[in-house]
């Protein structure tokens, strides 16, 4: 192996693979099944190191990996899926679940007797306009800015989705801990 | 109705911190996120949550809520995937 090659090689475990987890994460709530994520991460990697001369040093390499998801991902995989696109309920409502709860449990309790799986399903449930900006942020801890970059939308929009992406995904557990009764 | 509008005060009294439930509410997850800008409206909302008996519990749900997710939503990549990708890039320098 030249040298070049090794540095290169070295260079991209360090910078790029360091991000594996993240890429596995998006990659699975964009795909909803293991076995998906783990060829839509092996293909973004193969395609990543390609293209690992045209990244640009000292730019966000995190951002620049999801980017490079995403579109394999809609390129290659969305078209073969034959799962339905999740249904957009218009009577949703973004509003808080505090304003239900906050006579019965003001600090949250409930969530603490949710199983990672039901959170996880949850999630997927999302809408993925609104499940990826999540994924990103709650579970993975991009910044707005970072997340505009990875998915290509101005901030305003990143902002707007997560919100209400968020308040769906509470709406979604609160429903959960009561048909559970984990609420009085 | 959106929640807050049956909690805005009304009559113009003194608003904590000189800034309503409404802007606070809605600009809560950027506040807890960090993401605001405006270093004044940071001091607003934290003087606002300092004294508001409505604001302050809903501050502390988004963030139990949020927390909740960071710990819980995450699944690692498998093992056995990063090792076949690390062997991948070792075989695609080799053949160079
Ligand atoms: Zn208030």
């Amino acid at each position: 192996m030249g040298e070049d090659s090794a540095r290169k090689q070295r260079e991209f475990e360090r910078e790029a693979l360091a991000h594996l987890d993240t890429l596995y994460n998006v990659a699975l709530r964009l795909t909803g099944s293991a076995p998906d994520a783990e060829d839509l991460v092996q293909d973004t990697v193969t395609k990543a190191y390609g293209a690992w001369d045209k990244y640009e040093r000292g730019t966000n390499c995190r951002a620049w990996l999801v980017t490079i998801l995403r579109n394999t991902f809609i390129n290659q995989y969305r078209r073969k899926s034959k799962r339905p696109t999740p249904v957009e309920f218009e009577t949703v409502q973004d509003v808080s679940v505090f304003e239900a709860l906050q006579d019965r449990d003001p600090s949250g309790t409930f969530f603490r007797f949710i199983v990672d799986d039901e959170v996880k399903r949850a999630i997927q449930e999302l809408p993925e306009e609104f499940r990826i900006p999540v994924v990103l942020s709650d579970v993975e801890g991009l910044s707005y800015a970072e997340i505009a970059e990875a998915l290509e939308l101005p901030v305003g929009t990143v902002k707007s989705r997560l919100f209400r992406g968020r308040r769906r995904l509470q709406q979604r557990l609160y429903e959960y801990a009561l048909e559970m009764g984990y609420i009085g | 109705m959106a929640f807050w509008k049956t909690l805005r005060r009304k009559g113009g009294g003194a608003l904590p911190g000189d800034i309503d439930c409404e802007a606070v509410t809605a600009r809560l997850y950027e506040y807890i996120d960090g993401e605001l800008d405006d270093p004044q409206t940071v001091e607003k909302i934290r003087r606002h949550l300092d004294l508001c008996k409505l604001c302050f519990p809903h501050y502390d749900f988004e963030k139990a809520f949020l927390r909740y997710i960071s710990e819980h939503g995450r699944t690692s990549a498998p093992p056995e995937l990063k090792r076949r990708i690390f062997k991948a890039i070792l075989e695609e320098e080799s053949r160079d």
